[in-house]
């Protein structure tokens, strides 16, 4: 048993010198940090100056003369303030100074966290080679959280490869990701096809249709409408729901038969997108759906439902008022609970 | 006759040492392999520097959140904590307090400052609870409602919490906690990441005692000043930066701290929400997570990420921390026994055999063989029945092993984090580090051994928690 002795007091004493290295690392950072700090001031004082001044030279000049981590750091921080002309001078001030080279060194370098920030960068830099080190990202990043900020920087910057290809190398794990959406949503209007084309695709993941969808519904406007309306009897929940959800937004010729079907859906989630969209288009002939509804087993679509009578105005009301003062039921609790709404009595 | 009496009780003697120094050994071992694990994982996963690039990455398609508060006698700090909340850097959120029939006027202090007036609220029914008396809402903010009512314990009022609140995901936290102001923004990133298999997200706890608070904000982060709150900033740096993390990151984290968690609405109302009058009512929450997922054979992640911060006050003095300790012993034994048939059981997998295999060397088996050990292997060796060997390996596995673990979660801490601001910081917890294995880890032990007793007692109390306030007044 003597073995455990040893190792334990190997063990401890090894993690002592650790932490003592740790601790003399610390105060040297220490120091370093008062000395960054300056910097720091000295480069915020040159930018707010050259907001005033446009200055150019001067603003080159301190910035050669500072750390390029701080500039990235401070910098950026300070571009995040600004719009517009402004912006770009100070952009074209840290071109000139080579930032975007030191940006593309951390892109690939960096941490995960570095190198998500350096592609967030690149796409405000707007360099010449910017899309070629984002393009590199994308395709050879092993995080798949840089290689969705890739993504959604050369989106920014107008290069974005066929969103198929785009998705293929942001990989399936990362096809999970919310980020998808805002991706989507920053999509140009001339790409708005690839979207479409994406969403119907039904070997892709039921998400990324639905995301699709979802901005397309945002942006696309009226135009995608017959689209979503084919869309609606699509054999995967998620991306039905989402298109009758777009259908709420765009409105359709069909949508009243349309969400009525929806309304009898198997997938709760289905029937409270229905009864929300028929809410938002003010369809009072689905009423009587509607308060089928209201006796539905998941509360989200009861509460969705009565919302969507409520906001029929005086008919809706009414209707609500008549289920409340009926018999005891699921749907009498729904209503009497709506009405009941607001500030209490 | 006499020699073979004393053959007997040298055998006994030794299977029972071995049995103690098994124990140590087993928990000594999983220790050391969180430690890699966790080393691995946040290595893997430095942190986002600045708060405001999170608004500009995340705010888009940040998920609305409810922030539950349960609140009993809280009036000294409420409306300081609400002011706080409100504060939070996240775009859409609500913060749903929880009057669990206060005998003070918490109340009437939160209707006084926020102008509060009675408010009709539809919400569903899905878990039970004591009734409630009333919601309100503020003319000032749309984000604040307060649910007031009956007393029904913690678990009750969270319940309440969650049948009330409107948001996807809901996040618990204690009515006299802080959360740092972009809390919210950081739990919520593995929902943003992975939305569908995200079920819940726990962030680190750490210890106010000695910082400087201001308008229910950490300003100055400084360490206790007295030695028994010192000692837990060590300890939870333990739990959180070593245990936590390494389970986590083989989705086989057991415990999401009540004081702050982030959870999925849908699954928790699917699971039968907290369960009423558990002493561990998050660890008990979490382990019915667990089992749900896995008897639905539903893929999922429990996730537990260290840059989230929210500021509790420890416990300062030995009868207020030994309560505490009694009774999150009590929490874990009721949940192991209550769960008992998902030990080693194939159907649940990893967390089975690690989580649950966790819970029983460490929780179950660890404080009585440690307790056992204190007094018996140092008798053994003065007797003359057991050799120096045994004596030397029990002193290892306590006390070098004990340094080394608590020494390494601080090397974790400050290669990968470096929340602590002053290099002195650094050397004031090295040498908490080492001196906590020297008396303050002893009392605890025997303080869970309290807890295993007053268990097979049935002793279902919570005892009194006393604080002095993170603002600095007192209450209880």
């Amino acid at each position: 048993m003597w073995y455990i002795w040893d190792l334990s007091i190997l063990l401890s004493a090894l993690s002592l010198v650790i932490m003592l290295f740790l601790i003399a690392r610390r105060l040297l950072q220490e120091r370093r940090a008062t000395v960054a700090a300056d910097q720091r001031r000295q480069l915020l004082a040159a930018l707010i100056a050259f907001t005033e001044n446009r200055d150019r030279e001067a603003l080159k000049a301190t910035v050669l003369g500072v750390p390029a981590g701080v500039v990235i750091d401070a910098g950026f921080e300070f571009i995040s303030l600004l719009r517009g002309e402004e912006r770009d001078d100070v952009l074209v001030a840290f071109i000139e100074c080579g930032l975007p080279d030191r940006v593309g060194r951390q892109l690939r370098k960096g941490n995960v966290a570095e190198r998500i920030h350096a592609a967030e960068m690149l796409a405000a830099l707007g360099s010449e080679d910017a899309s070629a080190s984002l393009l590199t990202a994308l395709t050879q990043d092993r995080s798949r959280e840089v290689r969705i900020a890739a993504a959604i920087a050369l989106c920014d910057l107008g290069s974005l490869p066929l969103l198929g290809t785009a998705l293929d190398f942001i990989g399936v794990a990362g096809q999970r990701s919310r980020r998808l959406i805002e991706l989507f949503r920053r999509f140009p209007r001339s790409r708005f096809n690839e979207l479409a084309v994406h969403a119907s695709r039904v070997d892709a993941s039921p998400f990324i249709r639905a995301a699709a969808i979802d901005a397309l519904a945002h942006a696309g406007g009226f135009g995608f409408a017959d689209f979503f309306a084919s869309l609606a009897g699509d054999a995967a929940p998620e991306v039905v729901a989402a298109a009758v959800r777009a259908l709420g937004l765009t409105g359709h010729a069909e949508a009243p038969a349309i969400l009525k079907r929806a309304m009898a859906n198997d997938d709760w989630d289905v029937r409270a997108a229905a009864a929300e969209s028929a809410g938002r288009l003010g369809l009072p002939e689905l009423a009587v759906p509607l308060s089928r509804l209201m006796d539905d087993e998941f509360w989200t679509v009861r509460y969705a439902a009565a919302n969507a009578l409520r906001s029929f105005g005086q008919p809706g009301e009414r209707l609500l008022r008549e289920i409340a003062s009926a018999e005891v039921s699921r749907s009498q609790r729904t209503a009497s609970l709506i009405l009941a709404e607001g500030p209490a009595l | 006759m006499i020699a073979d009496w004393s053959h007997e009780v040298v055998l006994a003697a030794t299977i029972l040492s071995w049995f103690i120094i098994g124990a140590g050994l087993a928990q000594t071992t999983i220790y050391l392999l969180q430690l890699v694990v966790a080393g691995y994982a946040l290595s893997n996963r430095p942190p986002v520097a600045r708060s405001a690039l999170l608004w500009q990455r995340y705010g888009d398609v940040a998920p609305p959140i409810a922030l539950l508060v349960p609140a009993y006698n809280e009036a000294l700090n409420v409306v300081e904590s609400v002011h706080s909340m409100l504060a939070l850097e996240y775009p859409n959120f609500e913060v749903v307090v929880i009057n669990d029939g206060s005998k003070d006027d918490t109340l009437q202090r939160l209707i006084d400052a926020f102008r509060l007036v009675k408010f009709q609220r539809p919400y569903e029914e899905a878990l039970a609870h004591q009734p409630i008396r009333g919601l309100y809402s503020s003319p000032m903010t749309e984000r604040l409602f307060v649910v007031d009512k009956e007393n029904g314990g913690k678990a009750d009022a969270q319940n309440a919490g969650i049948n009330v609140c409107r948001a996807p995901l809901f996040c618990v936290i204690d009515g006299d906690s802080i959360l740092e102001p972009d809390a919210l923004m950081r739990a919520a990133q593995p929902f943003i990441d992975d939305p569908e298999r995200t079920i819940a997200v726990g962030g680190t706890i750490r210890i106010a005692n000695g910082s400087k608070i201001e308008a229910g904000r950490v300003r100055e982060i400084h360490l206790p000043r007295r030695l028994l709150p010192l000692f837990q900033v060590v300890e939870y740096l333990r739990a959180f930066l070593m245990a936590r993390l390494a389970w986590s990151s083989i989705n086989t984290l057991m415990l999401v701290s009540g004081a702050f968690g982030m959870f999925r609405r849908a699954e928790v109302v699917v699971v039968g929400g907290f369960t009423k009058g558990s002493m561990g009512e998050d660890l008990d929450l979490v382990i019915k997570l667990h089992r749900h997922m896995r008897d639905k054979k539903r893929k999922y992640r429990i996730q537990f990420i260290p840059e989230p911060v929210c500021w509790t006050e420890a416990p300062e003095t030995l009868s207020v921390l030994a309560r505490q300790r009694s009774r999150w012993q009590r929490g874990a034994l009721e949940c192991f026994f209550r769960y008992r048939s998902m030990l080693f059981n194939p159907r649940y997998g990893r967390v089975g055999f690690l989580g649950f295999g966790h819970i029983l060397i460490v929780d179950v088996l660890g404080p009585v063989a440690e307790v056992l050990g204190y007094i018996l292997i140092p008798a053994f060796w003065l007797l003359g029945i057991l050799s120096a060997e045994y004596l030397l390996a029990f002193t290892a596995l306590i006390f070098t092993y004990g340094v080394c673990v608590s020494v390494c979660s601080l090397i974790l801490e400050e290669a990968e984090l470096q929340r602590f601001p002053r290099a002195r910081d650094l050397a004031v917890l090295t040498v908490a580090a080492v001196i906590e294995n020297f008396g303050y880890r002893q009392l605890n032990n025997f303080w869970r051994v309290k807890g295993w007793w007053q268990f097979l007692r049935g002793n279902q109390g919570w005892g009194e928690m006393t604080r002095t306030g993170l603002g600095g007044a007192g209450k209880k």
